[in-house]
């Protein structure tokens, strides 16, 4: 198995692991592109668990979580959902933006969530206890402050939780240089930018620079592309319409690389 | 004739002395203050911080023969940062090269992002800074020589100067060429020519107010709580000087018969008494380079607290309710005093109809399509009895199910395409109490851009169907809370109710939470799953009888828990700078947002709307 990158900031590493042996299922809030996914690809490969991820949508069904019926040559079969192949391997299911799941799905997860761990599937007339391997972890974004959006109480309430946010300043070029392999140099000068653009939020963006898109930027860097133009695309026309945005952030970009 | 000739001149002259570069070379601030200020921000400058107009300045430096003449030449634009602004010129026309124009802007923005505490010098620092800034964004440097060299075309050489003043002007190219190089504090004797890569040697109204850090603190909180008045262009130097007490016109004498009260009194002694020709005093304004403002005996009025009998009652209006009975939290004895309230339910006049302002038109256009958007979710519905396309899904569930031999429930074998729509109602209530009624520029109140956010936000709800209603509330103790009906939810959004809101203006006081308790009981009569309660307001809740700091916020924060024991979702939505002190309290932290440019409340308001329900 390739080997994954990741830069802890805390220690998430530790409680991951601990919440894992102790059966508890896992809730991860955080902004959008700062290693959420990758935290939890990682803590499986470390633990040497299979991982099944979900990214939850509004039109997924509880069977798309557990599994249906499918047929076959002349005859039907059961086909497991990411869920229920989880919980018979053992395995660690990772839903992602759970709050975008609607809130009769999300249900099922309950019994699968407390101290029953078990997962009822209906139609298959079977109930499976999942194994001391198991774990259930969800994230969600917690910065929109969207009120018909939240998770239930009730489901919230299952988990343990853990916020994560935008690395810092030495780690985030730590982590530019370890995924990508471009210099410190041009790595400093991202983050620079990035922290820059982090000091808008709320006042002219909506939503700032995340990890993943320094990372993108460092790629299209790495390969060749021109320091601003790479930023413009990656950074710049990512995070605003606004055209007069569009010019201020350029200028921060260019006052970083140069013209 | 005369006069003609002397226009002719004038316009020849001043051509010849001050007409370094074409006039479409030139950049003005009111083009680029809103990316300057992105900009700004976004290099690490104060947030709170607003980009406006510098006031020209007399450099008192050498001017050329032709500026002599025609008498121009003898002020500049320069920057500076003071405790609101940080002021830029109006116009950039310095160079041949546009680009180079702009640069300026974005050089002088950068520059004030810099603090140097380290020196005094003005020269000394301004080199500190600029090494500064090149050092975090190095991409600056290419610009920097760009400019440096640029402007240093436009000084005199210091071999055309007399002895003094060409060492000062060495010095200044130098620094400006190799910062940090020139180190020793420079005895500046002569004035010498202004460095426009530079802030203000001596920033007008910055060095007075230093030397008024004595003022007593009654003063400060006196001048913080005032509103500000802003000139959305361009601000004038200002100075504080004491009032002349013998020079008081009004102190003659007492007599009986021509009782004014204090706070009238203390007023006469305005210095803009004769307003009647608006257009001189304008242009004396500008004319005037700095203006004196007393300082001395304005406090007490304002400190004062009398009964304001602004907003009259006319007679365009008519009541709809009189007397609501609402109850009242006093935090001191935790209880809920029953009737302690009483609320008038008002409507002005349905004969005056408006159309919305036209300067409201284009961005409401803008929104209105934004809005269509949200209209309705549109999904595909499973497991239907009929619809357009075959459920895939639930065929092969069946078929699975027969030939398992298990006999399954009748499901529905349809998809249909589902409009569902959006299942909400809103009703905003605005706070229309006295402090609106400040002036946050000089042609703007917040009571202005109330009205304003009132009308784009319903141009915007009206394109969605979203159920909404429009209410504003102010009150005079708890015996009369005014609760304005600008639109019920059952009436539809029309030249009536656009008259009514271009109507509305500032009331009394803010006691909060009774209307939001009766905007509660009218909300939670909608027959809609989700109901949202979005309060505008620019301040704490205040009154003028026991309702004012906790007793005011203990009362509103119960009302706005009894909303939400009714299934509603408070929130709000303020200008009130200090508001991260009581909101949190109010309506938890994720329960409100800070407007911090009231000017930009509008646009918000409705963006903040589509957040928060889509």
């Amino acid at each position: 198995m390739e080997k994954i990158f990741y830069e802890p900031f805390g220690n998430e590493c530790e409680l991951f692991e601990k919440a894992w042996k102790n059966n508890l299922p896992l809730l991860i809030k955080g902004p959008t592109g700062c290693g959420k996914t990758r935290f939890v690809s990682y803590m499986a490969s470390q633990l040497n668990l299979p991982l099944y991820t979900i990214a939850c949508h509004d039109d997924l069904t509880a069977s798309d979580l557990v599994g249906r019926h499918l047929i076959g040559a002349g005859d039907t079969f059961w086909s497991d959902g990411p869920l229920t192949k989880a919980v018979r391997e053992g395995g660690i299911c990772y839903l992602d933006e759970v709050v975008e799941a609607r809130k009769d799905t999300t249900v099922i997860l309950h019994p699968l969530a407390d101290d029953r761990r078990i997962l009822p599937i209906d139609r298959i007339g079977e109930t499976l206890q999942a194994p001391d391997s198991f774990m259930l972890v969800v994230s969600y974004n917690p910065g929109y402050q969207n009120f018909l959006k939240k998770l239930k109480p009730s489901t919230r309430q299952r988990f343990i939780s853990i916020t994560f946010d935008f690395p810092s300043t030495n780690q985030e070029e730590k982590i530019l240089v370890g995924e990508t392999g471009i210099d410190s140099f041009t790595a400093k000068q991202l983050v620079s930018i990035a922290n820059a653009i982090r000091s808008l939020k709320d006042h002219d963006l909506e939503e700032v620079v995340s990890t993943r898109l320094l990372i993108y930027s460092a790629k299209l860097i790495r390969d060749g592309l021109d320091p601003v133009i790479a930023c413009h695309s990656a950074i710049v026309e990512t995070l605003t319409d606004d055209v007069e945005t569009q010019i201020a952030l350029d200028e921060v970009v260019q006052a970083t690389f140069g013209r | 004739m005369e006069e003609f000739v002397g226009e002719l001149w004038h316009k020849f002259i001043t051509g010849v002395a001050e007409n370094p570069c074409d006039e479409k070379n030139a950049v003005e601030l009111k083009d680029v203050r809103r990316i300057l200020s992105i900009y700004f921000r976004a290099l690490g400058g104060d947030a709170s911080l607003n980009i406006s107009g510098a006031s020209a300045t007399y450099h008192q430096a050498r001017r050329s023969f032709f500026q002599k003449i025609a008498g121009s030449g003898k002020k500049i634009e320069l920057s500076w940062c003071d405790a609101e602004d940080l002021r830029l010129p109006n116009k950039i026309n310095y160079f041949q090269d546009k680009t180079l124009n702009l640069d300026l802007y974005f050089w002088l923005t950068g520059l004030a992002t810099i603090k140097v505490t380290s020196s005094h010098d003005w020269m000394i620092k301004n080199q500190l800074a600029t090494l500064a800034l090149l050092d975090r964004f190095p991409g600056l440097h290419n610009r920097y020589r760009k400019l440096v060299a640029a402007s240093l075309a436009l000084r005199k050489s210091p071999n055309q100067l007399p002895k003094e003043e060409a060492e000062v002007e060495a010095a200044i190219q130098q620094a400006l060429e190799n910062p940090g190089s020139v180190t020793q504090v420079i005895d500046y004797q002569k004035p010498f020519q202004p460095v426009i890569l530079w802030p203000h040697p001596t920033p007008p109204g910055i060095s007075q107010a230093k030397s008024k850090a004595k003022d007593s603190e009654d003063d400060k909180h006196d001048e913080s709580s005032k509103s500000e008045v802003v000139d959305n262009k361009r601000k004038h130097s200002a100075e504080r000087v004491d009032a002349e007490d013998k020079k008081n016109g009004l102190l003659l004498m007492f007599r009986a018969e021509s009782i004014f009260s204090w706070a009238e009194f203390i007023n006469v002694n305005r210095p803009h008494d004769n307003e009647d020709d608006l257009e001189n005093a304008k242009s004396a304004l500008e004319d005037m380079d700095k203006l004196s403002i007393t300082r001395k005996g304005k406090l007490k009025a304002s400190r004062l607290k009398f009964d304001l009998d602004l907003p009259p009652d006319s007679g365009d209006e008519f009541v709809l309710k009189e007397g609501i009975l609402l109850p009242e939290w006093n935090w001191k004895k935790q209880t809920l005093v029953p009737d302690h309230c009483s609320l008038k339910e008002i409507c002005s006049d349905s004969d005056v109809k408006a159309e919305l302002p036209q300067s409201l038109k284009v961005i409401a256009s803008k929104l209105k399509r934004q809005f269509e958007s949200l209209v309705s979710l549109r999904y595909w519905q499973r497991n239907q009895q009929d619809g357009e396309e075959i459920d895939i899904d639930a065929w092969i569930r069946l078929r699975s199910d027969i030939s398992r031999n298990v006999s399954s429930a009748e499901e529905g074998l349809y998809q249909a395409h589902i409009v569902k729509e959006r299942d909400l109602s809103c009703l905003l209530l605005a706070d229309l109490s006295i402090s609106t009624d400040a002036h946050i520029s000089n042609d703007l109140k917040i009571i202005d851009v109330i009205r304003n956010s009132l009308f784009l936000f319903s141009e915007a709800l009206s394109s969605t169907g979203d159920k909404f209603a429009l209410y504003g509330f102010s009150s005079l103790k708890r015996s009369l809370i005014r609760f304005d009906q600008l639109k019920s939810f059952n009436e539809k959004y029309d030249a009536k109710i656009k008259g009514r809101i271009s109507a509305i203006k500032a009331g009394y006081y803010t006691r909060m939470g009774a209307a939001i308790r009766h905007a509660s009981s009218i909300l939670a009569n909608q027959r809609t799953s989700q109901k949202l309660l979005l309060i505008l307001t620019d301040g704490k809740p205040n009154d003028l009888d026991e309702y004012e700091g906790r007793y005011g916020i203990e009362d509103t924060r119960k009302a706005i828990l009894e909303a939400k024991q009714m299934g509603l979702h408070p929130f709000c939505v303020t200008i009130d700078k200090d508001a991260k002190e009581y909101l949190p309290h109010l309506f938890g932290v994720n329960g409100y947002v800070l407007v911090s440019k009231p000017e930009e409340l509008p646009e918000k308001l409705v963006h903040l709307y589509a957040l928060l329900t889509h």
